[in-house]
């Protein structure tokens, strides 16, 4: 590693570091130190790599991990991410283990969760190299995985009272976008199980915390809401629908009536 | 060439019966292995003679057993007998045996006389292949010799791919299985992935389709191995399975496709693969190992489709035993009751685990929730939140709320909340008719029709065995002309006479 490299590798690691950290510096030094570790044949690590080379290597990505996600660039979280999927899986057994690694794959899995691709994250918990019953124990891991628990569940108070036990920093970045999905989720099974809700307890539900969010989420979801006996009356939706299916039926039965042929 | 050598074989042959019969005068009940390598090595060269490759699936087909009763000496034996005196591939295979058991050769003198005529030219290539994966098996049998077994493999496998040979691919496809098995014992099953990926390019490029679904299967085990499920599925999606692959390696790939599907969450798409695995898979005393792990996650995958598996699975004799913490598992998500759920799980963790299912039934808590929604649902007409709370353990009567709610949007139950007075009321049970009806009736008659589909393709079709009816339809019409002609060349001399003889 050149020694041009490792200065700017200082100088970000100052920058990431200083409270608030600098972002806009951060992003600048790690453009060009992407182009440094692309020389150096270190982004995508080939066999053969020095060992100390690769863990510089590993920082850097898993700063700008960092960085991106302070930045609410998921995008460029995700890019991130994958790159370090190579220093985590091939390289987990040569190279020392990073105290990020579970930090930012948790972050990975709350990403997930947020963008509402439950399989997904299924798949990538499936694939951690960890012991399943050791998961509750891993505090980064655990949180996402309990999140995710409650979610299915329909246990939203639980979701809502967890979202200050970040275990770091950056897990709040999600926060928000979580309390979206989540509202979203609540507001539907309102639609389902109630007829009417008073105004209040529909807010302490919701988790608004002041009528006037209320009312304009209220307006977003088309709701009735009536101001004077202080309710919200939700219109069923679909209640019968007793319409026959009929493309359905004529495509089983040309299906059933091909199979016949076939048959015969 | 193959004919000269296959009649020099039968008349081998030949004479070796008779003089067996001469000397028959004791018939020994169970041949001896080395007779039956023997036997097995005649019928891959008539094989290779016919192309009939089903000569040569009954010779893979012994290999299970014949495995277990192999030694050095019944291989060393084999190779004797199967190739001439200063074969050099003699040679190559003899060097992978340890020289000690040569001592015995003087106990062997009642055998020897049998192999008097002298064999002169080495047997077909295919026969090399067949001892090489005996040599495999035999070196994978003890510890110290994996090292060796791995450099066999290698070189096996590099033969095979220079010889690509057609006839050889149902004993490449078994070679390919003893080769990952060599790597997994050898502990770098990893390290042999590029290998198996390069051989699979190969093999679909060859139109091997045997070798292609082996290799295929190897891989999704190695992957699954790793928990890379990602690329397993990725895999999944690149390649086409042959279609004409033999059952075995069908049900290996549908039960990889059913635990992919599963932890993606297409439980009805696991469910599906992992009944096909099921049916298509070998008896159940035959290959018991294979048949309680399918069924392990097939009880998994019913309980995540909110389904409860049929009690006579867990009396089956060979399931019994191993499914014993399933059933329990069974139990507390039939009864709803989170408590004996949590108990259950606690206590089978580390057979969940080293089956690979543990976070699969984690997923389960959410299944025994609304099960016991569904229960109190059904049994009270109006209840309040707290007693729902009360009943199925859960923390608050917040969470009870929200749960709840979720049950109703998701069409677990029927009713509503009215918050006001903190109950919930249960509304009637949806008639039983409805476009669901035609829906469910329509799955089963698709579940018919794939049955009826599927037993139509795995009927088999001998080879040649439409040149005898051909000839037979020959003969036919062959004789209609004749007929014909008689009645033409008849008809003008006389026309009452060859109505009545003709038909």
């Amino acid at each position: 590693m050149s020694s041009q490299l490792a200065s700017i590798y200082r100088d970000l690691k100052r920058a990431f570091e200083a409270r608030p950290s600098d972002l806009k510096k951060c992003g600048q030094l790690l453009a060009k130190l992407k182009v440094g570790l692309i020389e150096a044949g270190l982004l995508v690590p080939q066999p053969g790599a020095n060992l100390d080379d690769l863990v510089v290597a590993r920082d850097i990505l898993e700063i700008g991990a960092f960085a991106s996600i302070r930045a609410k660039d998921i995008p460029s979280f995700d890019r991130y991410f994958s790159q370090l999927q190579t220093f985590y899986n091939d390289y987990g057994s040569s190279l020392p283990p990073s105290p990020n690694e579970y930090p930012i794959r948790g972050l990975n899995l709350i990403r997930l969760l947020t963008q509402n691709r439950i399989a997904d994250f299924h798949t990538t918990l499936e694939s951690l190299p960890l012991r399943a019953d050791s998961i509750s124990s891993n505090p980064y891991i655990s949180h996402p995985v309990n999140l995710e628990r409650w979610l299915m569940e329909g246990s939203y108070s639980k979701v809502w009272n967890a979202r200050e036990e970040a275990p770091k920093e950056e897990y709040r970045f999600f926060v928000d976008s979580l309390m979206g999905t989540i509202r979203n989720e609540i507001a539907s099974c309102e639609e389902a199980a109630y007829a009417s809700l008073p105004l209040k307890d529909a807010a302490t539900l919701l988790f608004f915390t002041t009528q006037s969010e209320l009312l304009k989420f209220a307006q977003e979801r088309k709701w009735q809401v009536n101001l004077v006996a202080g309710t919200i009356t939700f219109t069923k939706k679909g209640e019968e629908r007793a319409e026959i299916p009929k493309e359905k039926l004529i495509s089983s039965s040309l299906a059933y009536a091909r199979e016949l042929e076939m048959i015969v | 060439m193959t004919d000269v050598e296959m009649k020099q074989d039968d008349k081998a042959e030949d004479k070796k019966s008779q003089e067996e019969k001469e000397k028959a005068t004791p018939p020994p009940p169970p041949p001896s292995p080395t007779a039956e390598i023997k036997s097995n090595i005649a019928l891959i060269e008539r094989a290779v003679a016919t192309i009939e490759p089903r000569y040569t699936l009954r010779v893979l087909r012994t290999l299970t057993a014949l495995r277990k009763k192999l030694d050095d000496k019944v291989l060393q034996d084999a190779i004797e007998d199967v190739y001439p005196k200063d074969s050099a591939v003699k040679k190559a295979l003899l060097s992978w045996l340890p020289e000690a058991s040569a001592v015995d050769h003087s106990m062997d003198v009642d055998a020897a006389p049998t192999q008097s005529t002298p064999i002169t030219s080495d047997p077909v290539p295919e026969c090399e292949i067949y001892l090489r994966l005996l040599l495999i098996h035999h070196l994978l049998t003890s510890q110290s010799t994996y090292p060796k077994a791995l450099e066999l493999a290698q070189e096996t496998v590099a033969k095979m791919q220079v010889l690509n040979r057609r006839s050889m691919d149902p004993l490449a496809a078994r070679v390919w299985y003893a080769v990952e098995r060599t790597y997994e014992l050898a502990g770098e099953l990893a390290d042999a992935r590029p290998l198996f990926l390069a051989a699979q390019r190969t093999a679909s490029l060859r139109h091997d389709d045997e070798t292609q679904a082996s290799l295929i299967n190897r891989l999704l085990r190695s992957y699954l191995h790793y928990s890379l499920y990602d690329q397993a599925d990725k895999l999944v999606s690149k390649t086409t399975f042959p279609a004409s692959a033999s059952n075995a390696q069908y049900a290996r790939y549908h039960y990889f496709i059913g635990r992919i599907k599963m932890v993606q969450l297409n439980y009805s798409a696991a469910h599906a693969n992992l009944q096909q695995a099921i049916r298509r898979a070998p008896p159940p005393k035959v290959a018991p190992g294979f048949y309680q792990a399918v069924h392990k996650l097939f009880v998994v995958v019913e309980l995540l489709m909110g389904d409860i598996p049929d009690r006579a699975l867990f009396r089956h004799p060979v399931l019994e035993k191993a499914l014993e913490g399933y059933f329990e598992i069974v139990k507390a998500v039939r009864t709803g009751s989170l408590s004996q759920f949590q108990t259950t799980l606690s206590k089978h963790a580390a057979l969940f685990e080293a089956d690979k299912t543990y976070t699969l039934i984690v997923r389960l808590r959410q299944n025994v929730i609304k099960t016991g929604i569904r229960r109190l649902s059904l049994s009270y007409s109006r209840i309040s939140l707290r007693d729902i709370c009360v009943k199925l353990h859960l923390d608050s009567e917040e969470d009870a709320e929200y749960i709840v709610g979720k049950a109703i949007r998701d069409g677990v139950i029927e009713g509503r909340i009215v918050h006001e007075k903190g109950w919930m009321e249960c509304g009637g049970q949806k008639s039983g008719y409805g476009p669901e009806v035609a829906e469910v009736f329509q799955r089963r008659i698709g579940y018919c029709l794939e049955l009826h589909n599927q037993s139509v393709k795995a009927m088999r079709y001998p080879l040649n065995a439409h040149r005898k009816e051909l000839a037979a339809a020959e003969g036919a019409r062959e004789r209609e002309k004749e007929l014909a002609k008689e009645i033409q060349e008849g008809g003008d001399l006389d026309d009452d006479e060859p109505l009545g003889d003709g038909f």
